[in-house]
């Protein structure tokens, strides 16, 4: 029985408990005292926050004794503070006490109290800002511009009775400007900024410090707005330097524009192009060698008798028999020549490339061309110097196709370019010319390839179809049918003596050796030498072909 | 001969003139404008005070930044502050408690204050300073600062006494200062109690040098500066 009483107590106790707690009620929570300030060490205030509700109207009371008394006091002013505040006025307040303070909460389930918290006064000093903060833009006359700053203490605070000491701060940055630029100003109550950026909108503030608490808030933003009137003269200036910069370049431009190529080619006269005197590369660009030539001063090539120089080499060729040796008009010669192909540079068996007659046109015909570094130019001004080896003397123009002399016309009648009497003789050592000449034809040949037209290689093609000595002739006939005009310029080819070579058993016999054709086949002409007495007889030119090539392999073998 | 006299009397003159000048150099560290002993020197008011305020204010800043380090350090959940109430050996000194009644004393009674409090506080300064010393692991910061605060509180006290023989020339007040007793606390065996009245110490140092600070400067502003700071 009395177990089932005291459960039922207890039961109803635990019910009646539930019951409040379902209804939201309790006691009120612990209060905490968060902060307490004094502006000017002469008041303070102090902030709490209550606990939890406890659902019910709750009451707070803050109740603190002094340091030294046993008395205790309650809170003098709820209000001035704020909500759940205290604030102790100049008669409440003593400097260096300690103060012990707790705050109360009740209600009507029950009251509960905070933490004591000792506060002394002396060291919870914190300031209201600076106030009055002016801005004004000094610019004295012979110096930079400034910023002048002043502010005034906040009100509260006794500066001017030393009870309290301020120190102060001051901020400002460019409206735009994410960053505050931060000077300390020390006690006194003005500041300049003398670095400013014209034209921009300046934002300042100001906080000060108790010489033993504090920093204050940051005032509220003062504004001032940098003028760009002193950068005026530098932008006249500026502007005036930019004007007249540009009116310069316009008149450049027009004058150019104007002058245009005449004052280009005085500033950079034009390179004058390679130029041989009396050699116009437009003539050679046109495949006239004949004008070309004519320009050099020359006026056919192979040199005629007025061009005393422009020779071709002799070969001497030292003949003991009475060699009646083919004069010049024997063309079929010619297209033939001897093709150097197989020259040996030592040979001096003047037999060329060819040693047989029979041989002459199969063998003959292998060299071609063998391309020699020959010039055109060059060519022509060793043609010009007897005296040079013989190498030289062809000019590759010259075999421009035209088989000189397949020239028909009559004025050069004799088709074997008479051969100047050279200047220098040399006896014996002749066949090693003709080796030269093969090297010169071969090398002339190739050379000269480039420089035929179309209708030179035509004429040497059909040249080189001329095989046998047989056929000669007819070669020489078609030779000279596929020579068109050029037939005239090919008279360069002729010596300018037209006498007819003929050679009579003298003792040195000249061998005229001309570029025939492109093949490199050299044609000679066998010559006799200081015939300037001209025995010319031109009858003399009956002679087959045949019999003109044996009696040059004679010479050729008596020389060895 | 003559010749040799004479440059021994230049050369001694010399070797006094520079001894001389060795010693008022040292001397001048102390006591830059007047030497020790000098009646006449007669050094501003202003000047005397600039300097009172300027040792005044960084021997508090010293006292804050010692009690601070000491507090962290030592006193954390030791619930010192509760016992630290009402235990300083000055508080029988009347000192002023408020602005007002800081404003209403005489200036003349507020120096002797000033000059009392100082005085109170060579002892314990001295002993401080040796405790710490002996302390397992010895702060080095709070003994550096102890040794500082030492030092300047004397200087403190002579520039005080320049101030009263300017201000008030001729009087010669009782040495009245409080009698420090609390060396036994100091050295105490058990390491809590002892902590304590280090504790105490400290904390009766930072609130005294505040007050010196303060009625200097009030004094500084009243009596230099006629209360317009």
């Amino acid at each position: 029985m009395k177990e089932n009483v005291a459960s039922t107590i207890v039961f109803i106790l635990l019910l009646f408990l539930n019951i409040n707690l379902l209804n939201g009620q309790s006691p009120p929570g612990k209060p905490e005292i968060i902060k307490c300030r004094s502006p000017e060490k002469e008041t303070f205030t102090c902030w709490w926050k209550p606990g939890a509700q406890g659902g019910l109207p709750t009451n707070y009371t803050l109740t603190y004794h002094k340091e030294g008394e046993t008395v205790t006091h309650e809170c003098p002013d709820y209000k001035t503070g704020g909500p759940n505040s205290c604030y102790f006025n100049k008669k409440h307040t003593s400097i260096w006490t300690i103060y012990i303070i707790t705050v109360n909460a009740t209600n009507q389930m029950g009251s509960s109290s905070s933490d004591p918290r000792y506060v002394d006064v002396t060291y919870i000093v914190e300031p209201d800002p600076p106030v009055n903060l002016t801005l004004e833009l000094k610019q004295p006359e012979d110096r930079k511009p400034y910023l002048w700053m002043k502010w005034l203490p906040p009100t509260l605070v006794d500066v001017r009775s030393g009870w309290l000491t301020l120190q102060y701060e001051i901020r400002l940055k460019p409206e735009k400007s994410a960053e505050w630029e931060i000077h300390f100003a020390g006690q006194q109550t003005q500041f300049k900024i003398l670095s400013l950026y014209p034209g921009q909108k300046y934002l300042v503030q100001v906080r000060c410090k108790p010489d033993h608490g504090f920093w204050s808030e940051w005032s509220p933003e003062s504004s001032i707005q940098i003028a760009n009137d002193f950068t005026m003269k530098d932008t006249t200036v500026w502007i005036f330097v930019a004007v007249l910069s540009a009116v310069f370049c316009l008149i450049m431009v027009w004058a150019v524009a104007l002058k245009g190529y005449s004052m280009v080619s005085c500033i950079l006269p034009p390179v004058p192009g390679p130029k041989i005197k009396g050699f116009d590369t437009h003539l050679l660009e046109k495949g006239k060698s004949e004008e070309l030539l004519s320009a050099l001063g020359c006026q056919d090539f192979p040199p005629t008798s007025d061009c005393e120089d422009l020779l071709v080499e002799f070969l001497e060729v030292d003949d003991s028999e009475d060699q009646q040796l083919m004069p010049a008009h024997s063309k079929e010669h010619l297209d033939q020549g001897l093709k150097p192909t197989h020259l040996d540079p030592d040979s001096d068996s003047g037999r060329g490339s060819c040693d047989s007659p029979s041989l002459l046109s199969e063998k003959c015909e292998e060299p071609q061309a063998k391309p020699s570094t020959f010039h055109t130019p060059e060519g022509i001004e060793k043609a010009k110097n007897p005296e040079t080896n013989v190498t030289r003397t062809w000019d590759p123009t010259s075999l421009e196709g035209k088989i000189p002399y397949f020239h028909v016309d009559g004025s050069k009648s004799s088709t074997w370019p008479l051969p100047q009497p050279p200047s220098q003789h040399n006896p014996r050592s002749s066949y090693h010319n003709i080796a030269d000449v093969g090297k010169l034809a071969m090398g002339t040949a190739g050379a000269s390839a480039t420089l035929l037209d179309k209708t030179d290689k035509h004429v040497l093609k059909s040249s080189k179809t001329i095989e046998t000595g047989g056929e000669g002739k007819a070669a020489e006939q078609r030779e000279v049918e596929s020579f068109p005009s050029k037939t005239d310029q090919d008279t360069a080819w002729l010596l300018p003596q037209e006498k007819t070579p003929f050679i009579s058993a003298k003792p040195l016999d000249y061998v005229e050796i001309h570029k025939v054709n492109k093949d490199g086949a050299l044609s000679f002409l066998l010559k006799q030498k200081e015939n300037s007495d001209q025995t010319e007889k031109p009858s003399a030119p009956e002679h087959t072909w045949s019999e003109t090539w044996i009696s040059i392999l004679k010479i050729a073998s008596m020389t060895h | 001969m003559d010749n040799k006299g004479s440059s021994l009397k230049g050369s001694l003159l010399l070797l006094l003139l520079l001894a001389s000048n060795l010693l008022l150099c040292k001397s001048v560290a102390s006591l830059p404008i007047c030497p020790s002993g000098a009646v006449n020197c007669q050094v501003s008011l202003r000047d005397l005070f600039d300097r009172a305020v300027i040792l005044s204010h960084y021997i508090h800043n010293l006292s804050s930044e010692m009690f601070n380090e000491f507090d962290k350090r030592y006193a954390q959940g030791r619930g010192f502050i509760t016992k630290a109430i009402n235990s300083c050996h000055t508080s029988s000194l009347s000192t002023p408690e408020d602005k007002e009644q800081a404003q209403q004393i005489h200036h003349e009674d507020l120096l002797n204050l000033v000059l009392r409090v100082l005085r109170s506080w060579n002892d314990p300064l001295y002993h401080l300073v040796a405790e710490v010393r002996g302390m397992q692991e010895a702060p080095e910061a709070i003994l550096s600062k102890a040794i500082e605060i030492e030092e300047q509180n004397r200087r403190l006290l002579e520039g005080m006494e320049k101030i009263v023989g300017q201000v008030h020339p001729g009087i010669k007040e009782n040495e009245v200062y409080s009698v420090w007793s609390g060396l036994p606390s100091l050295q105490m065996a058990d390491e809590d109690s002892r902590l304590f009245a280090f504790y105490n110490l400290l904390h009766c140092l930072r609130r005294d040098s505040h007050k010196i600070d303060n009625y200097l400067k009030l004094l500084k502003c009243r009596m230099v500066y006629d209360s317009n700071c």
